[in-house]
C-alpha cells in the first residue's frame, strides 16, 4: 500500500495524422505531464521526389511539379523556378508579364496568409475566423481560376513570362475585392487581436529571439516578427518590386501574437502592391519568345523570392541540355521546423500547437 | 484593484465586439452552393477533362498526329498510336489519355498548334472501375463534340508558303508548317457545358 509514487517522462507521438501539424509531420514528444521536455520532428511523410523528377523533365514540364512543391502559394513556386531558368537562359521578361506576375504573386500571398489567419485561431480553438477567411480566399481563387483555369495548381507562370493574359473582367473583379478587403481585415482583427483569450494563448509564447533567427536562418514573416528587418522584396529586389511603394511590417517581441499580427499587416501591404500594379499595368507582350526546345546555357544559378512563408529559393544546374541537370528548392518551413524544438522546451503541449501554427509551417515544402 | 477592473471591462468589451462582428453575419445569406442540386458556373478557361476536338465541317478530328502534346505532357498521360500509309503520310490510329496520370496542367493544349486537344470545362467524370478512366480516341472525341473552340486562323503572316494558305479552311495536315505561337482556343466563347 505504501508503494512510493514516482513520475516518469513519457514519449508520445503527435502526428503524423494530426490536424494541427498542417500536413503529415510527426513530432516525437517527451513529456512530463503536460510539460514538453523534448521534441523531435520526424519528416519525410510527404516526400514526392520533386527535385529528382525535375531532372527528368524539360523546363516547361517542371512548372506543374513546382505547383505541388508548396500548394498554398503555387504561384510563387512557379515564379521562383522560372526566375532561375530565366537567369540561366538570359531571358528578359516583358513588362506586362512582370506586372502580371507581381499581381498574381501578391494575390497568392494574401491567399496563403488568409489560410494562416484562418487556421491558426482554429488550432487555438476559435473556429469563426476560419470560415471568414476562406470566404475571402474564395474570391482570390475565383480570380485565379478565371485567369489560368485552376484553383490550386495554377501552372501559370512560364519561363519568359506568363501563360495567358488576364481576362477583361479580371481588373474590375480584383478592384472590387481590394475594395472590400480592408474592412474584412478589420473584422479579423476585431475577432482576435484584442480578444483576451487569444492574448492569453499567444502573448509571450514561443519567443524567437533575433539571435535564434540568425542561428536557424528563419526568414519571412516569422523572422520579421522578431524585429529582423529582412524582406527579399526590399533587400534584394527581384522582378519589379522596386517600382512599388510598400512597407515591411515588423514585430517586436517575436512571440506567436506578433507573428500573427505581422502576417495580418502583410496582407494589407500586399493589397497595396496589387492596387498599384493594377493602376500601372502597361499594355504589351506577356511572354518573351522562348524557343520550344528551351536549352539554357550551361551553368548554375540560385534565385530567391520572398514567399509567404519565407525565403523560397531554387538552385538550378544546367549542362546545356533541355532538362535541368540538378534542381534544388529551398522552402522557408524547413528552417522554421528545426527551430520549433528549441522554442517549445518547457512549454505545454497546447502551446506547441499554437506555436506550430503561428510559424506557418507547411509540410510539402519540407518534404518536397 | 483599478487595473483588474479595467482589464475585466476591456475583456468583456472585446468579447462582445467579437460576438457583434460574427453576429453581423446572422442575417446574411449563405454563400454556399448546394452542390449536387445546384452547380456553379465554372469560368471559361477552367481546366477540366482533356478532350479531342472535331472539325465541324468535315467531322474529322483536328489532330494531325504530330505528337507534340505527348512529348509536352509532364506526366506521360497521353499515348498516341500512329500508322503510316503507303505514301508515308501519318494517320492517327489511337489516342489515349490516362486520367489517372493526368494532372490537368494544360501543357498539351498549349503545345498543340492545331486546336485539336483542349481542356474542357467538364469536371465530373468519376467511374466505378479504374479501367474506365483510360479514355480512348472514341471517348475523347465524343466528349469533345459539344466543346466550343476557335479554329486558329493560320498562315496569314507567312508569305513564304503561299501554297499552305488554303489549309486554314480545310483540315490541317501533318505537312503544314507549324505556325509560330500556339493560338490556343481560349477566346471568350460562351458555352453552357459544365
Ligand atoms: S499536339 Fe495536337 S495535333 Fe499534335 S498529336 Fe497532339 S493533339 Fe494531335
Ligand atoms: S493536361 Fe497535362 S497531364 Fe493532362 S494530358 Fe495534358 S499535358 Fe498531360
Amino acid at each position: 500500500m505504501a508503494e512510493e509514487l514516482r513520475t516518469e517522462d513519457m514519449t508520445v507521438n503527435m502526428g503524423p495524422q494530426h490536424p494541427s501539424t498542417h500536413g503529415v509531420c510527426r513530432l516525437v514528444l517527451t513529456v512530463d505531464g503536460e510539460i514538453i521536455r523534448d521534441c523531435v520532428p520526424v519528416i519525410g511523410f510527404l516526400h514526392r521526389a520533386i527535385e529528382k523528377m525535375c531532372e527528368n523533365r524539360t523546363y516547361a514540364q517542371c512548372i506543374p511539379l513546382m505547383d505541388r512543391f508548396e500548394y498554398c502559394t503555387s504561384m510563387s513556386c512557379n515564379w521562383a523556378f522560372c526566375l532561375a531558368a530565366e537567369k540561366l537562359g538570359d531571358i528578359k521578361v516583358p513588362e506586362r508579364g512582370e506586372y502580371l506576375r507581381v499581381i498574381m504573386g501578391e494575390l497568392n500571398r494574401i491567399a496563403s496568409h488568409l489560410i494562416f489567419v484562418g487556421v491558426t485561431p482554429m488550432d487555438c480553438g476559435a473556429l469563426t475566423p476560419f470560415l471568414y477567411t476562406f470566404r475571402e480566399r474564395e474570391r482570390i481563387m475565383d480570380l485565379f481560376e478565371m485567369t489560368c483555369g485552376q484553383r490550386l495548381t495554377y501552372n501559370y507562370i512560364r519561363v519568359g513570362g506568363v501563360a495567358k493574359d488576364i481576362p477583361p473582367e479580371f481588373i474590375p473583379k480584383c478592384r472590387e475585392f481590394l475594395g472590400i478587403f480592408e474592412e474584412k481585415i478589420r473584422d479579423y482583427e476585431k475577432l482576435l487581436v484584442d480578444n483576451p483569450i487569444w492574448i492569453a494563448r499567444n502573448k509571450g509564447i514561443g519567443i524567437i529571439t533575433p539571435q535564434l533567427v540568425y542561428d536557424y536562418a528563419i526568414s519571412g514573416p516569422s523572422a520579421r516578427a522578431s524585429g529582423v528587418n529582412f524582406d527579399i522584396r526590399k533587400n534584394d529586389p527581384y522582378s519589379i518590386y522596386d517600382l512599388f511603394d510598400f512597407d515591411i511590417p515588423l514585430g517586436t517581441n517575436g512571440d506567436s501574437y506578433d507573428r500573427f499580427n505581422v502576417r495580418v499587416n502583410e496582407m494589407r501591404q500586399s493589397a497595396r502592391i496589387v492596387a498599384q500594379a493594377l493602376d500601372q499595368l502597361p499594355d504589351g507582350e506577356i511572354r518573351a519568345k522562348v524557343p520550344l526546345k528551351f536549352k539554357p546555357n550551361p551553368g548554375e544559378v540560385y534565385s530567391r523570392i520572398e514567399n509567404s512563408r519565407g525565403e523560397m529559393g531554387v538552385y538550378l544546374v544546367s549542362d546545356g541540355g533541355p532538362k535541368p541537370f540538378r534542381m534544388r528548392a529551398r522552402g522557408g518551413s524547413y528552417n522554421h521546423l528545426q527551430a520549433v524544438p528549441h522554442i517549445v522546451k518547457g512549454l505545454k503541449i497546447a502551446d506547441l500547437v499554437a506555436i506550430f501554427a503561428s510559424m506557418d509551417i507547411i509540410m510539402p515544402e519540407i518534404d518536397r | 484593484m483599478v487595473e483588474v477592473v479595467k482589464q475585466f471591462a476591456s475583456g468583456i468589451y472585446n468579447l462582445l465586439l467579437g460576438m457583434f462582428t460574427s453576429g453581423k453575419h446572422l442575417t446574411r445569406h449563405a454563400i454556399t452552393v448546394q452542390y449536387p442540386k445546384e452547380r456553379w458556373e465554372v469560368p471559361e478557361r477552367s481546366r477540366g477533362m482533356v478532350v479531342l476536338l472535331t472539325d465541324h465541317e468535315t467531322g474529322r478530328l483536328n489532330c494531325t498526329a504530330c505528337l507534340l502534346c505527348m512529348r509536352g505532357c509532364p506526366s506521360g498521360a497521353i499515348d498516341i498510336e500512329v500508322e503510316k500509309d503507303e505514301k508515308g503520310k501519318r494517320h492517327l490510329k489511337n489516342f489515349t489519355v490516362d486520367f489517372h496520370l493526368c494532372c490537368f496542367c494544360g501543357l498539351c493544349e498549349e503545345a498543340c498548334n492545331f486546336a485539336a486537344i483542349k481542356l474542357s470545362r467538364k469536371y465530373e467524370f468519376p467511374e466505378y472501375d479504374k479501367k474506365d478512366l483510360i479514355y480512348d480516341i472514341q471517348k475523347l472525341q465524343a466528349a469533345g463534340l459539344d466543346v466550343p473552340y476557335e479554329k486558329p486562323v493560320r498562315n496569314k503572316v507567312e508569305p513564304k508558303t503561299p501554297s499552305a494558305a488554303p489549309a486554314a479552311a480545310g483540315t490541317p495536315t501533318a505537312d503544314t508548317p507549324p505556325p509560330p505561337p500556339p493560338p490556343a482556343a481560349e477566346g471568350p466563347t460562351p458555352t453552357e457545358a459544365g
